[in-house]
Parts: C-alpha cells; sequence; structure tokens
C-alpha cells in the first residue's frame, strides 16, 4: 500500500490499520477471497481516511470524527447485508465449483482442478478404490504397449530400413516362406535391377576353444554384402570383403560375444580364434545390440563359397537372401522384376525351379509376422480390462454422485449452467486419472518386469529384450489415462446433471434414485458383459493350452536327460567320430541310474533333423508336386528304448547296420498309413531324397520297421519319419538321450565327466527331454497365462463393481427395506432380496457378454489347438464362475441388509 | 431526503449518471451525489460500495485501481459501453415515470 501524504495539522488518528479491523469484521461473513477481502478493505479504509479528514477539516475531535466516519458504515451488519448477494461473496469463491464462467477458461479450468483435488482429498477410501483400480487397467496396457512398441512398432536399427526386403522362394502358390537355392542366389545377383548388395543368410554353430574349453556358439553365415544391405558396419575394425566370402579364413563376432568371451578386449582385431573347423581371424566386431531381423547372434561369418561354388550347389540349402532396393525403386517394382527372373530361371533349370516363385517381405513383416497375432489379442485383452476399469470407476463416480445430488442441485440452483457443472465433474475425474496414470507407471514398470522374466528365453519374441517403459510409453500411459478419465468422467457427469434441481426437491437423501439407479445397471450389466468375455477368451485359451499339454508327443520324456555332444569336426574323421561317439554311448549307458541310452542327430522336438522327400522304389516317381515328403531321423539302436517309443512291427537297428550293409530304415506309422495303405511295408524299399554316408543320394532304403507316431510339436500335425542308422547317415554331433531311473539331477556331472575323459575339447549341452516338449508350447502357454491374469483382474474388478452398486442399493432402500421388515419380512428373506437384485443385473451381464464372446472368439481360433471356439465347457463354466463371484460380492450388503434394525431403517433420512 | 423505497429504485441511475463524464473514485461519487442533490441525497458506505460492485458485476462499470506519485492508489470506475446503453435506457424509462406521476398526480416536478 502506498504511503499516506502527511496531511499537517491532521492527526493520523483514523490510520487504516483502525478502519480495517473493523471492516474485516464487517465482511468476515461474507467469507470472500482473501485477495478480494483485501482490495474492499483497502478501498473503504480510503473512504473511510478522507471522511475523517474532512470531519477534522471542519474542526471536530479526533474522536468524534473518528465515530461520525463510521457512521457511515451504519449497523454493523449493513455492508454484509447489501453485499450478501453480490457474486463475489458467495463461498468460497476462487474454488468454486459451477460458478459461471468468469471468461477466463483458463482460470476456470484451474479452480475446477483445485476443487477437485481438494474433494478428492477428502475422500481417501473413495480416491483410493479408484486411483488403485485405473492403475491396474492402465498400468497393464502400458506394459504391453511397450512390448507392442518394441517389437512391432520401433523402426529397425538399420539405415533407412524400409529400403531393406528379405527375399525367401515358396511353393507356387504358397504363402509360407521357404529356403531358397544358392544357385537361384547366384542368378538373381547378377540379374536384378531394382535390388543391390544381395546377400545370404543362414544360421550357423561354431564350436570355439578358449581357454582350453570348447564352447558352443550360435551365429550366421552371411555373405559380405549382407552388411551394406541392412547397411551396418563392424563398430570395430571391418566387415568381411566380397573376395573373402568363398574362404573360411576370417569372423566377424558380435559385441556380445566380445564381451562375454572376450572380456572386451582392445587387442581382438587380428586375433585368432580356434574353432572345431580351423583357426579364423577376427576382422571386425559388430555394434552392440546388433541383430539379424532380431535374431542374435555372436558371430558373422563368410559362406565359404564363391559364386561358381553356389552355381554348382545342388538343392536349396537353409537360407534367405536379404537385400537393399536401388534408388527410386519401389518395393512392389523390386517384387515384380524378381518375379520375372524366377519365371526364366523356372524355365531354365525346371527340376530346382518348378511350381516354385519367389517372394519379398519387408523386413518388419518377416520378424513380426508370427507373434503379431498373439501380440494383438494381448492388446485387446488388456484393452478390455482398462475398460472394465473405467466403467468401475464410473460405477463408483456415479454411486458416489448419490452423495452429491444436493451439492450439484444447489450449485444449478445458484446460477451455475449445466456445462459448467459437466465441467467440474470432469475435472474431478481427470484429477483421478492423472493419478491413476502415475500410480500406473509404477504398475507398468511391475508388469514390465513380470512379462519380460514370463517371455524371455522361452518364447522368440523378435526384439523383446528392447521392450523399455521409455518416455513414448510414459506418453502413452499419460495419454491413455486422459482418455480414460474422460471415458469414465462423462457418464456419471452426464447422468447426475440431467436435471440437477430435482436433488434439492428429493428427500435429499439417497434421493435422485431410479434415473442413477438405472445408469447404474447398466455399467455393471456392461461390466460383467465384458468380464465374461475376457474370461471366456482366457478359458479357452486355457483349454487350449491343457489340450496341448494331453497331447501325446509318441514319446515319454519324463526322465530322459538330453546331451548334445560336438566333436571338433577339423579333428574328426566321419568314422572315428562315430567310433568315438559309439565308446561315449556305451559309457554312459553303465552309469549308474541310466536304464536306456540312445542317440540322434538332433532333439525330436521342436526340429524336422533331416526334411526331404521321398517315394517308394515299386512304383515310379510322383511328379514334383506331388512327391512326398518326410522328416528323416538318423538314429543309434537303442533310441526307440530310451524315448519308449511303440515298436509296432519288424526289428530295431542294430550293430549288423554298418555303413558298408545294406542301407535300412524304420518308418512311422502314419507314414506306413499314407504310403502303404492296405499293404505291408516291411521289405519294402524308399528312395530318399539325401546322402547315404557313401556320398551317393541315390541309394535305396529297406523297410526293416514300424514304430509308432511321433510329434516335433505339440501343436504341430504328426509327419510321416523315416528312421536310418547313424552309421548310414554319420555326423560329428549327437544327441544322447538317456532314461534314468529318477535321480537326473546328479547325473549330469557324471554325463560331463565321462564327456570330458574322452574329448576335452568337445561341449556338451544338458537338458530334461521335457524343456525342450515344453518350450514347443511355450507361446501359447504364455499367451493363455497373460490373458488369464488379465481375466482374474477383470473378475475382481466386477466383483467391486457388483459390490459398490449392492452396497449403494442397500443403502438407497434403507428405508425400504425398514418398511419391509417392520411389516413382517424376514432377515433371509431381506437377504434373497438383495441377492436377487445382484442376480438379475449379472445374469443380465452374463447373457449379453456370452453373445458377444460367442461372436468374438472366432477371433482366437488359431491359438486354441482343437478347441472349439464355442466350446461347451467354457461358455458354461466361466459364466457360472462370474455369477459365483457376483454372489459372494453381493453377501456383505446383502448381509448388512439383514442386520438391519426395523426402525432405526425407519428412521433414516 | 428522499423517500427510502424511491431512492432505492434510482440509485442505479443516479451513479451510472455521475459516472458520464469521467471516472471517479467511492468518495468523490458519494460526494457529488450529495452535491448535486443539494444535499437531499446521501449514499452511506454500507450501500455505495455492494452497489458499486453490483454494477461491476454487471460489467456496466469497471472499476480500476490508479496510482499517482506521492498518492496512495485509489479505485476509479468508468462506465463501460454497456453500461453507457443502460444508463441512457434508464434515464428514458425514468422520464416516462416521471412525465406519467406529473400526469397522474398534478405535480409537475418531482
Amino acid at each position: 500500500m502506498s504511503e499516506r501524504p502527511d496531511t499537517p495539522g491532521i492527526s493520523t488518528g483514523g490510520s487504516e490499520n483502525g478502519w480495517a479491523a473493523e471492516l474485516r469484521s464487517r465482511l468476515a461473513r461474507l467469507r470472500l477471497d482473501p485477495a478480494r477481502e483485501a482490495e474492499i478493505v483497502e478501498e473503504l479504509s480510503e473512504h473511510l481516511d478522507a471522511r475523517y479528514e474532512e470531519l477534522r477539516a471542519a474542526g471536530e475531535q479526533e474522536e468524534d470524527a473518528r465515530r461520525q466516519a463510521l457512521e457511515d458504515l451504519r449497523e454493523p451488519g449493513a455492508l454484509a447485508g447489501h453485499m450478501r448477494s453480490l457474486r463475489q461473496a458467495r463461498v468460497p469463491p476462487p474454488i468454486a465449483p459451477g460458478t459461471p464462467p468468469t471468461g477466463f477458461v483458463l482460470r476456470d479450468a484451474c479452480q475446477d482442478l483445485r476443487y477437485a483435488t481438494r474433494l478428492i482429498y477428502k475422500q481417501p477410501g473413495f480416491a483410493a478404490a479408484a486411483v488403485l483400480t485405473l492403475a491396474l487397467g492402465i498400468g497393464a496396457t502400458s506394459a504391453i504397449f511397450s512390448v507392442v512398441q518394441a517389437v512391432m512398432l520401433h523402426p529397425l536399427p538399420y539405415a533407412n530400413p524400409d529400403r531393406i526386403v528379405t527375399i525367401w522362394e515358396t511353393n507356387r502358390g504358397g504363402e509360407s516362406r521357404n529356403v531358397i537355392a544358392p544357385a537361384n542366389f547366384v542368378e538373381w545377383t547378377e540379374r536384378s535391377r531394382t535390388l543391390e548388395h544381395l546377400g545370404m543368410v543362414e544360421g550357423a554353430g561354431l564350436v570355439v576353444l578358449l581357454d582350453g574349453h570348447a564352447i558352443r556358439t550360435a551365429g550366421l553365415r552371411v555373405s559380405s554384402g549382407v552388411f551394406h544391405a541392412i547397411g551396418v558396419l563392424p563398430a570395430l575394425g571391418r566387415a568381411y570383403t566380397p573376395e573373402e566370402d568363398g574362404g573360411d579364413a576370417v569372423i566377424v563376432l558380435t559385441d556380445q560375444f566380445w564381451q562375454r568371451h572376450l572380456g572386451g578386449r582392445q587387442d581382438v582385431l587380428g586375433l585368432t580364434l580356434s574353432t572345431a573347423d580351423g583357426p579364423r581371424t577376427v576382422v571386425g566386431v559388430m555394434p552392440a545390440g546388433f541383430t539379424m531381423l532380431g535374431q542374435r547372434a555372436d558371430f558373422l561369418i563368410p559362406y565359404g563359397m564363391t559364386a561358381a561354388d553356389l552355381r554348382a550347389y545342388r538343392g536349396r540349402g537353409n537360407s534367405y537372401a536379404i537385400a537393399r532396393l536401388r534408388d527410386d525403386v519401389s518395393f512392389e517394382q523390386a517384387g515384380a522384376e524378381m518375379r520375372g527372373i524366377f519365371a526364366q530361371l523356372e524355365k531354365e533349370a525346371p527340376d530346382r525351379n518348378a511350381t516354385r516363385t519367389v517372394m519379398l517381405f519387408h523386413p518388419q513383416e518377416q520378424m513380426v509376422g508370427e507373434v503379431r497375432p498373439a501380440l494383438r489379442a494381448l492388446m485387446a485383452a488388456v484393452a478390455l480390462v482398462l475398460l472394465i476399469a473405467c466403467v468401475n470407476v464410473a460405477n463408483l463416480l456415479l454411486a458416489r454422485s448419490a452423495t452429491r445430488e444436493r451439492e450439484v442441485a444447489t450449485r444449478a440452483a445458484l446460477g451455475a449452467g449445466r456445462g459448467r457443472l459437466i465441467r467440474q465433474l470432469l475435472a474431478e475425474s481427470l484429477v483421478l486419472a492423472a493419478a491413476g496414470g502415475l500410480a500406473g507407471l509404477g504398475v507398468a514398470a511391475l508388469c514390465h518386469r513380470g512379462l519380460l522374466a514370463l517371455v524371455r528365453d522361452r518364447i522368440p519374441v523378435p526384439r523383446i529384450d528392447q521392450a523399455a517403459l521409455d518416455g513414448s510409453v510414459v506418453l502413452f500411459t499419460l495419454v491413455t489415462a486422459l482418455a480414460a478419465g474422460i471415458v469414465f468422467g462423462v457418464v456419471p457427469a452426464f447422468v447426475s446433471t440431467a436435471r440437477p434441481r430435482d436433488g434439492l426437491r428429493d428427500s435429499g437423501r439417497h434421493g435422485g434414485g431410479q434415473r442413477l439407479r438405472r445408469a447404474l445397471s447398466v455399467l455393471v450389466v456392461g461390466e460383467v458383459a465384458l468380464s465374461l468375455v475376457l474370461l471366456t477368451g482366457a478359458g479357452l485359451l486355457m483349454r487350449g493350452v491343457l489340450t496341448l499339454q494331453r497331447v501325446d508327443p509318441g514319446f515319454r520324456a519324463e526322465g530322459v536327460l538330453t546331451a548334445v555332444v560336438s566333436l571338433p569336426s577339423a579333428r574328426y574323421e566321419l568314422p572315428a567320430a562315430e567310433r568315438t561317439l559309439g565308446e561315449l554311448g556305451a559309457r554312459l549307458a553303465v552309469l549308474p541310474g541310466v536304464e536306456h541310452v540312445g542317440g540322434a542327430s538332433c532333439m525330436p522336438v521342436p526340429f524336422p533333423c533331416i526334411g526331404t522327400s521321398f517315394w517308394r522304389v515299386d512304383r515310379p516317381k510322383p511328379p514334383d508336386a506331388q512327391v512326398p515328403s518326410s522328416h528323416v531321423r538318423p538314429i543309434t539302436p537303442g533310441y526307440f528304448r530310451a524315448m519308449s517309443i511303440a515298436h509296432r512291427a519288424g526289428r530295431d537297428f542294430s550293430a549288423i547296420d554298418r555303413e558298408d550293409s545294406p542301407p535300412v530304415a524304420i518308418v512311422s506309422q502314419e507314414l506306413v498309413r499314407q504310403q502303404f495303405p492296405g499293404e505291408e511295408p516291411l521289405g519294402k524299399r524308399l528312395r530318399v531324397n539325401f546322402n547315404h554316408a557313401n556320398g551317393r543320394d541315390d541309394m535305396e532304403w529297406t523297410i526293416v520297421g514300424v514304430v509308432g507316431d511321433t510329434r516335433s510339436s505339440l501343436d504341430g500335425p504328426v509327419r510321416q519319419t523315416i528312421y536310418v542308422p547313424r552309421s548310414q547317415r554319420p555326423g560329428t554331433g549327437l544327441t544322447f538321450f538317456l532314461r534314468t531311473a529318477g535321480e537326473g539331477d546328479s547325473l549330469g556331472t557324471s554325463v560331463m565327466n565321462v564327456v570330458r575323459s574322452i574329448e576335452p575339447e568337445a561341449p556338451v549341452t544338458l537338458r530334461p527331454l521335457e524343456d525342450w516338449v515344453g518350450g514347443t508350447i511355450a507361446r501359447p502357454r504364455a499367451l493363455s497365462a497373460l490373458v488369464g491374469a488379465f481375466a482374474l483382474a477383470a473378475l475382481a474388478l466386477a466383483a467391486i463393481g457388483v459390490y459398490g452398486v449392492m452396497s449403494y442399493s442397500v443403502r438407497a432402500r434403507t428405508q425400504e427395506i425398514g418398511l419391509r421388515l417392520a411389516l413382517g419380512a424376514s432377515a433371509p428373506g431381506v437377504g434373497r432380496l438383495v441377492l436377487a437384485q445382484s442376480l438379475r443385473l449379472v445374469g443380465a451381464g452374463v447373457l449379453v457378454g456370452a453373445a458377444a464372446a460367442g461372436a468374438l472368439s472366432r477371433l482366437l481360433e488359431q491359438f486354441l489347438f482343437g478347441v472349439d471356439p464355442l466350446d461347451p465347457w467354457t461358455f458354461a463354466l466361466t459364466p457360472l464362475a462370474l455369477i459365483a463371484v457376483a454372489v459372494v460380492a453381493s453377501y456383505l450388503p446383502a448381509r448388512r441388509a439383514m442386520r438391519m434394525a426395523p426402525l432405526d431403517a425407519l428412521r433414516t433420512s | 431526503m428522499l423517500d427510502r423505497e424511491l431512492k432505492k429504485g434510482s440509485a442505479e441511475l443516479i451513479v451510472l449518471s455521475i459516472l458520464e463524464a469521467r471516472a471517479r473514485h467511492g468518495y468523490e461519487i458519494s460526494k457529488l451525489i450529495e452535491a448535486r442533490s443539494g444535499g437531499q441525497v446521501k449514499f452511506h458506505i454500507a450501500s455505495l460500495y455492494p452497489l458499486l460492485y453490483r454494477l461491476e458485476e454487471r460489467g456496466w462499470v469497471q472499476g480500476r485501481w490508479v496510482e499517482k506519485a506521492g498518492q496512495r492508489r485509489k479505485r476509479f470506475y468508468t462506465l463501460t459501453p454497456e453500461g453507457r446503453r443502460v444508463l441512457v435506457r434508464q434515464r428514458q424509462t425514468w422520464k416516462s415515470f416521471v412525465q406519467a406521476m406529473g400526469l397522474i398526480t398534478g405535480v409537475d416536478h418531482v
């Protein structure tokens, strides 16, 4: 306040402080905004001062002048009385909800938010319930989003990733990716004008010797063009050159291998690594985090084939190609050109290319194609949880709005428009949503960790390890929270302001009654319906997994320990390797606790071992398109016993089946069913499109036995399978299967010791066979576990919703219940009344939900593995579970109703 | 002094008229009313300021703090365009009322 000018001869007896105290006491009961009150006090003090000085100038004594000036204020209540009808005098003005717009939208909004925060602060129980519910829904959504973002949305970490294509072959008219013929690859490289930097990629294993230990590593064979196709060069050193493509002298390590096995040593370039296949010189190290289209690798090595070698390569190998679109070439143009080239190749080399064609893919598509449906299903499930959470909070808000009807009505009566009231109520839901969003971030962090733990190392989801709660996830969370706030706030806001003045006319108890109760009921029905959709989905998925787990793989995995052993191929000729592995098998067989030992070139799951074509020798070879294919598994004698694969006919392999004895085969029942229907297969001969130990691919294999069918994955079909003796199709690696009497745990060390004693440089990988089998259904298991978790959350939310509404309903009907009790209704009868009401709501929700679930369940078909999307068990049991939960949730409100003392209830008003 | 009811009905018109020429502060307004009415009309603080605030809330006048060097700041009130329109209207009404009263009661001037 500015200085008061000193007027000579006039005392300051009427000092404004004196006025101020007097004025404040008169304004007190108006409860003005403090700032406004101060202004008014200042203005009136100034007036009183002027009057006082006037009186003094006219010769009045100090005391008289002061008294007369104050008389101007009249009786103590006058000022407040005149001001009471002013808007600024309303209580408390700055954060009064529903005050008519001040013209400043932002200021109004701030007021609304402050008021909302205060209200919520005053009701911690309600706020906690709402915020927790939201946090659950929002957090789960964000966690799933973090994965979706990493896997599907983030651009690949390559230079101009949208210019990269992958190239696969496929059967004409087919849609599945199939490996390419290296001979075709050379032609593409020379003929394509739309693609550049073509390169091939295939998986490769390498046993590396470090400090006397043999380490099994997994990497990739890639041609030198691949580095340029993806536009990623080694961070250290260099990529290998086209000239080095033909040799096997160099290796590029990945950062992960460099750090883990070489301790990140700086002198890595030029280092010579001893591998089982000979020495290799390290020429480069890829940047940290590098993956080949999501595939992790320890190293990159050349194919070891020159263009001439590739051209001469017969068959298809195990590769796909990768390339970069030339400038100004579209993906479609490149595809058209490649199909044209392939049509020429089909004419030039029909034996290789008949009935086949070529397909181009965007890398992202190739990477996420398989997991996308599952991720979509998860997004849908988690969105349902979020929706249910919103409905729940809407319910809470509505039930609470019942107790606030008078407040809303009073505001409306005082001139607040409906828009203003709605805005205020929305502000409250937004504050709740913001709190829910923040708490949701915490939930997201927890879910995120759980999700990665569940998925990582079990399901090959590309780039899932890059899923992180980064800025965009936080942004997503906050936007979700905002949207949620609007979604769950709108209905209560509109419902409770529909006819606000009713609130004053009503008895004012939980009055608004009808309209509100109807809205609450609709929400609960919706919530139950949504929950049922989710529960049904989870139920179907779980049934699918249970069905899968009951699938008989055709062998008994329990009690079987597997040991993958690779001899260093550089030091072993095949016959020597076979002898050593045979000796190893014999030593393992006598280990204590081992009942049977058998060996095979690969695991029965999930690999086909060798997938190739075959035909009956006694029939003409069918045309290419109709030639049957089978899995071919080279095994040692004893494999069937160790695996408990059923013997059907003929004999097992034995020591008499040697490399130089007649080629023999044991086939599966499925093969007999398809190739020898109604015939005796034993003694019949097959041509199989792969090389005998002698290097020839035109041997005739005589069938000497028939065994039961096996599956290479629990969710896959039974394939025709041909077993051949290892002696006639040898290798330097063998997987041993040890059936144990139970103590499989201690066995591992003994197995290691046996292998080390025979060949210290052979790496051994031990793992129970059950893990391998379980791995084939890890994906459906994880999906059903996640959806199941969401469904449980939904169930819990629905229970809370039902409980909340029934509690409200009992409270609102207190008088009615009291009357019934007074008129002789029994307490159990009242309880039944409450339960019946709850069941009516839940029943309606179940009907709606079942219809929706029936319509939506077809979307899950691909995850259900033989379970009918309308599986009657699931559709019967999930509603029962939901109803049971609803009954439990209604129990407390029902009990409260039963225990009411009639007189107290009647008096309530 | 004029009758209480009569004054109440005309209070708004009085204040708006006082402010027609230029902006004034509360004390000045009260002094002018007293002076122009020859001491017949007096607004005391308890009714003048609430009236000003009401006019302000209606958007007919606008209050503004004005500071002058060496003096304490004062709140000056000016007519808004809306206030000006209201003043014209109220004057018209008042005139008609006075004329009607004159015709009915045979009094020429109130």
